[in-house]
């Protein structure tokens, strides 16, 4: 498959994002008339207005946010520890995260803020406790090591969960894995100020390091040998793609799949210059995030699937069309 | 039955206790035979004298048949009565601990009929220990099971007319929910927050807000409990939120939940909080939760 042209590659995704947005804002369970949504968007109220506005165009925010934030992530990760497989929760962070809700549902503080904001204190400690074991063995944060100690990490977090979930008495824990399967729903306005107070630092570290990805993306020594600050650089993308995935999970818990496969998706469509790869991911990963949403309200209406099912579900086919036209066009 | 069984303990004593204690099972002319809620034959030589119970809906049972002094293991789940709390705790109900139940040395387990609690069950009849299955999910369940345990610890009588006192008060209840004027309120039962989980058609609480004269809001859903999208609670415009807690003085601010705001009943305060022991499960005192509903439903007044 030949890389798309810049324009067209552009045109296509400006077109898949308004797609993504009309869909997210028109589409739901409660099935307004577009009448209803227009007179709802233009001020007129109407039956619409509060579910616009109060539900649908937050989600559809957030949606975009944490989608993009987890595909950036994801990016960034699969060229730090040079494995396809990474997505953000790889190094650990779903398991600290998991544990942060966790020991906040036992400690009966289950408030709906509290929650994220322990998930977020547990993934930022995970982060904490890698990024020092993966320091003791160098100070470049080899990939590795770096994998092996998030790995480790992970499971020591899971472990601990699921023994809290074992031996406490309240019901509240369970659920809090519940909440950690992931979901767009639970968080209105201030939560989409926060992720987006959280995400804007990280986003900006990531895009200054675009150029030092794609040498680090050649590997360790020609980066050195072409003058980048492998040690530096590799630090700054770890903590900050860490903190952006520990910002997603309190936001929306765990959401697999955008993080691993619109990266790749991206490189098979528009080649590896993280310049590029870097927006056309985080605008991708959240028209997907926000069509799988879209997908989760409406698809078994009044109930509500998790979204992570629909985004495996509708992702995996789409990746496999074109996972074969890359493979094709590589062989030949 | 009863009078077979009466005829046959006497003779059972004498001739069957010490083939008893060389069997690993009952022996197969047990005095109690019964059929449980996993199609299995329960024998029992003589009526349960030492109950474990996995169920806290099954402790209830057993203390509102008059027996609740046979109690030796209960779950660690198990609340209601005050009086279950005194005996002692074997852990988990589904996937129980077999070892810590045997311990107790009870002369029928009563397990729920989940496909978790099969091995279990395997375990507990290699042990010699007997045990029931009881589906006890619905009001109707209630019946049955207060019946079937009812049998097997050889307390028909107190059982028949616990059976019937529910019968007779319950469709007291239910003529009342009839008898009140006015449209249906909506009920929303918030089971939990984020995501949103509710109950569904058929659901033990679907059926008390029956039979207080209500309508689930979702009772078109045939799961017992489901995610639903908040958006369709918006549409679907509740007339009251009925929150179960354990402590009822204290009201939970729903509208400090993300997007609540956009639901009319939170805007407007009418939520009811009601006390989990009472209805969070299926008990033989669902009519006076449903009575218990109807009152408080009737104290909010008509919404439109």
């Amino acid at each position: 498959m030949k890389p798309l042209g810049g324009a067209r590659f552009t045109f296509a995704l400006a077109l898949l994002f308004v797609f993504a947005v009309v869909v997210g804002v028109f589409v739901g369970p409660a099935s307004l008339t577009p009448r209803e949504v227009f007179a709802a968007l233009t001020g007129g109220g109407g039956p619409g207005a509060a579910i616009v506005w109060a539900l649908r165009i937050p989600r559809v925010v957030l949606g975009l946010l944490v989608g993009g934030v987890l595909a950036v992530s994801g990016a960034s990760l699969q060229v730090l520890v040079r494995n396809p497989l990474a997505d953000p929760y790889l190094l650990g962070l779903s398991g600290g995260a998991g544990l942060g809700a966790v020991l906040a549902m036992t400690a009966g503080v289950g408030t709906p803020w509290l929650v994220p904001a322990a998930a977020f204190v547990g993934a930022v400690a995970t982060m904490g406790a890698v990024y020092a074991l993966a320091s003791a063995a160098g100070g470049a944060l080899d990939g590795r090591v770096l994998l092996l100690a998030g790995v480790v990490v992970g499971a020591f977090a899971g472990a601990l969960v699921s023994g809290i979930l074992a031996v406490s008495a309240s019901q509240g824990a369970r659920s809090a894995l519940v909440w950690l399967m992931g979901g767009l729903g639970g968080v209105g306005w201030p939560g989409v100020l926060a992720l987006a107070a959280y995400a804007l630092p990280g986003l900006v570290v990531l895009a200054a390091e675009a150029r030092t990805l794609n040498l680090l993306a050649m590997g360790e020594e020609p980066a050195r040998h072409l003058g980048a600050d492998v040690t530096r650089s590799r630090r700054r993308v770890y903590l900050a793609a860490s903190l952006l995935t520990a910002a997603a999970v309190a936001a929306a818990g765990i959401i697999g799949f955008v993080g691993l496969v619109v990266p790749h998706a991206i490189r098979m469509l528009r080649g590896h210059d993280h310049r590029v790869l870097l927006p056309a991911a985080f605008v991708a990963g959240g028209a997907l995030l926000v069509l799988a949403d879209a997908g989760a309200r409406t698809a078994f209406a009044p109930l509500e699937l998790p979204v992570g099912v629909v985004t495996v579900v509708v992702g995996v086919p789409v990746f496999a069309f074109l996972l074969r036209r890359w493979t094709a066009r590589s062989s030949s | 039955m009863a009078v077979l069984r009466l005829s046959a303990r006497s003779v059972l004593s004498i001739v069957v206790l010490g083939a008893l204690a060389a069997c690993s099972r009952p022996a197969g002319r047990g005095a109690i035979v019964r059929v449980d809620d996993w199609g299995r034959t329960v024998a029992l030589a003589a009526p349960a004298r030492r109950i474990v119970s996995l169920i806290p809906a099954t402790t209830e049972l057993v203390f509102a048949l008059g027996i609740g002094e046979r109690l030796v293991g209960r779950t660690r789940w198990c609340e209601y009565p005050a009086a279950a709390r005194t005996v002692p705790d074997v852990g988990d109900g589904i996937s129980p601990n077999v070892e810590a139940v045997a311990a107790r040395h009870p002369d029928l387990v009563i397990l729920y009929a989940s496909s978790a609690d099969r091995a279990a069950a395997d375990r507990f009849a290699a042990l010699g220990i007997p045990t029931v299955a009881l589906a006890l999910d619905r009001t109707a369940d209630v019946r049955r099971a207060a019946l079937l345990v009812g049998a097997l610890a050889g307390v028909t009588h107190a059982a028949d007319s616990l059976v019937a006192a529910f019968d007779s008060l319950r469709a007291v209840v239910i003529a009342e929910g009839d008898r009140r004027h006015g449209p249906r309120p909506k009920v929303y039962v918030d089971v939990w927050a984020q995501p949103p989980m509710t109950v569904g058609r058929g659901s033990y609480l679907d059926e008390i807000v029956r039979a207080a004269g209500g309508d689930n809001l979702f009772d078109d859903v045939r799961a017992s409990s489901a995610t639903v999208s908040l958006e369709s609670i918006v549409r679907r415009d509740p007339d009251v939120i009925l929150v179960l807690q354990s402590d009822t003085t204290r009201v939970p601010d729903l509208a400090s939940r993300p997007g609540w705001g956009a639901v009319r009943a939170v805007r407007e305060g009418r939520i009811l909080v009601v006390d989990g022991a009472l209805y969070g499960q299926p008990s033989p005192r669902m009519p006076l939760a449903a009575r218990d509903l109807a009152a408080r439903l009737a104290h909010i007044g008509p919404v439109r």
